[in-house]
């Protein structure tokens, strides 16, 4: 064989070489995703676990606001079972929407509840009540700044698999980009629910 | 990524720090014998105008006598803090965390938490120095899996959820930049460095009778020389640790997404004078680990820890701050526990260099 055999030989090689490695990082990269996605998955089950709680601590102060609360436990249900489809396939973009649309009318309801509950006196100064908020306002933050990892580890893989070279290894293997959560790109939605103790 | 490159730069700080020590303590030995061969000569001249050399092996036995004490004490220091984190803080008068019954640490509690999420880091280990009134904290490990946060009770009591937020902020980034891990080396470096001068200190004392000997003047001496060593220590410790001070009060605002988290928390100290018997509890060597320096009367500024407050909350900012009282403005201020602390008055009189508290 020629010289230029060995050549492109070498040089095919290294390309071959390349497009490994960089299709290993994609991977990586989109892995990091789901397990960002895990994060807040825990946080957000540590939420649906604390709220029925609180709910049964609050009817005992609240026997006139049933339906405030009885909304709260609604919005719960609902958000858990579009958390548990997200669960399923965490990178689907349609699942990650509903779930954020639920978490939405459960962020809503709860900043009800609590607005109800300034007007009792009694249950502010519960000791359980001011646990549980505690507990819950902890949450809202870690979700809060869970959701911000996320988004950190979508803007790294999109980033990489716009650029080129990679861009063809992408396109090649069908990457698709992914979507960032919606709700944390405005600053003031940003801000997790009130919770007033 | 970015964690990485920081703990890269760490390291070749801790191999310029080591660079430094070796050349302080060469220094401390030239001016040990220096001192000793001057006070050795003057003796001499005094006694018999004849003159008489010095003893053999003179410069042999002080240089290893300096060198035995200073590295001595380095190896020692370094080796108690082998314990790691935890054991240091608790030689600092901290416990661990119990969260159950206690609303302040249950919250601090969560707080670590949510702050552990923030800066991508493992929760470190939560502990409380529960004897002191004062709004003070610290970090240390030797690293990520051995990183302590400790605040005071006094954090516990007079922070907002979001001041006490900004403060563990600050500390995570002092755990992700290494300093922590810097920090452990430079108590060592310091205890050894400032062994000569107490050597010194305890020859120069005079005895229970209350007589001074000939040998004081040689303790004399020796701490003149060893006062270099002390200096250099601090000096140390001050170049390693202001900067990184800067870096952290950024990162906490970066982090928390808030200027008055960690700005309400510098405020408050300065609204506060310290009590002078309570920022003794802390020794020097460990100065540098804390959030705000305790120790006031210093020589000159670049021995400083850390930046003033003032300083400090311009950079956060962007302008001058006046102090904060010290009530938690959820609906949750407190009577204070002790008298260590005078609410603050509103236009409270401070030396020129403000408080005794020095952000560091």
């Amino acid at each position: 064989m020629g010289a230029m055999t060995w050549v492109l030989l070498a040089v095919g090689l290294l390309a071959v070489f390349w497009a490994v490695g960089a299709y290993n990082r994609l991977v990586r990269l989109k892995n990091a995703i789901a397990n960002a996605f895990g994060q807040i998955d825990v946080q957000l089950k540590r939420r649906y676990d604390l709220i029925p709680n609180l709910v049964e601590v609050a009817r005992k102060y609240l026997a006139h606001e049933a339906q405030t609360l009885e909304a709260v436990i609604a919005a719960r249900n609902q958000a858990r079972s579009a958390e548990q489809t997200a669960a399923g396939s965490p990178l689907n973009a349609g699942a990650l929407g509903a779930l954020a649309g639920a978490e939405q009318m459960l962020g809503g309801a709860l900043g009800r509840l609590f607005a109800v509950a300034e007007a009792y006196p009694d249950l502010k100064a519960d000791q359980t009540m001011r646990e549980l908020s505690e507990e819950l306002s902890s949450t809202e933050n870690r979700i809060g700044f869970a959701r911000q990892a996320y988004n950190d580890h979508v803007l790294e893989f999109n980033d990489a698999a716009a650029q080129f070279p990679t861009l063809i290894v992408a396109r090649l293997f069908n990457f698709q980009t992914q979507a960032m959560l919606e709700s944390t790109t405005s600053e003031a939605e940003r801000a997790p629910v009130k919770v007033t103790f | 990524m970015l964690i990485f490159e920081s703990q890269r730069a760490a390291r070749g700080q801790t191999r310029k720090l080591l660079f430094a020590f070796a050349l302080t303590v060469a220094l401390l030995v030239l001016a040990v014998n220096a001192a000793l061969a001057l006070v050795w000569g003057l003796g001499w001249g005094l006694w018999s105008p004849m003159g008489g050399g010095l003893p053999r092996h003179f410069y042999a036995v002080n240089t290893g006598v300096t060198l035995l004490f200073v590295l001595g004490g380095w190896w020692l220091e370094t080796s108690r803090l082998a314990g790691g984190g935890v054991a240091l803080a608790r030689q600092m008068g901290a416990r661990e965390l119990r969260p159950s019954g206690d609303f302040d640490e249950q919250r601090f509690g969560n707080i670590v938490h949510e702050m552990a999420i923030a800066s991508g880091l493992k929760p470190p280990q939560a502990m409380v120095m529960a004897r002191q009134s004062g709004i003070n904290a610290f970090a240390t490990g030797w690293d990520e899996d051995d990183a302590v946060i400790a605040v005071t009770q006094g954090a516990l009591e007079h922070l907002t959820r979001e001041e006490l937020q900004g403060l563990v902020a600050h500390e995570f980034s002092h755990i992700r930049e290494g300093d922590t891990r810097l920090n452990m080396r430079l108590i060592g470096m310091v205890f050894g460095l400032e062994m000569v001068f107490r050597f010194g200190q305890r020859i120069w004392d005079p005895d229970i009778r209350d007589r001074t000997t000939v040998a004081a003047l040689l303790g004399l001496a020796i701490m003149a020389a060893g006062w270099l060593g002390w200096v250099a220590g601090h000096a140390l410790q001050a170049a390693v640790s202001r900067q990184r001070e800067y870096l952290a009060d950024a990162r906490a605002v970066q982090w928390t997404r808030s200027q008055d988290g960690l700005g309400g928390v510098l405020r408050k100290v300065l609204g506060t004078q310290t009590d002078a018997e309570e920022a003794r509890q802390v020794g020097s060597p460990m100065q540098h680990l804390l959030l705000v320096s305790t120790e006031g009367d210093r020589v000159a500024h670049w021995l400083d820890s850390h930046p003033t407050l003032e300083q400090r909350i311009r950079r956060i900012y962007g302008r001058p701050m006046g102090p904060l009282p010290l009530a938690r403005s959820d609906g949750e201020a407190r009577p204070l526990a002790t008298d260590t602390f005078a609410p603050a008055p509103a236009t409270p009189a401070r030396g020129p260099r403000g408080a005794d508290w020095t952000l560091s």
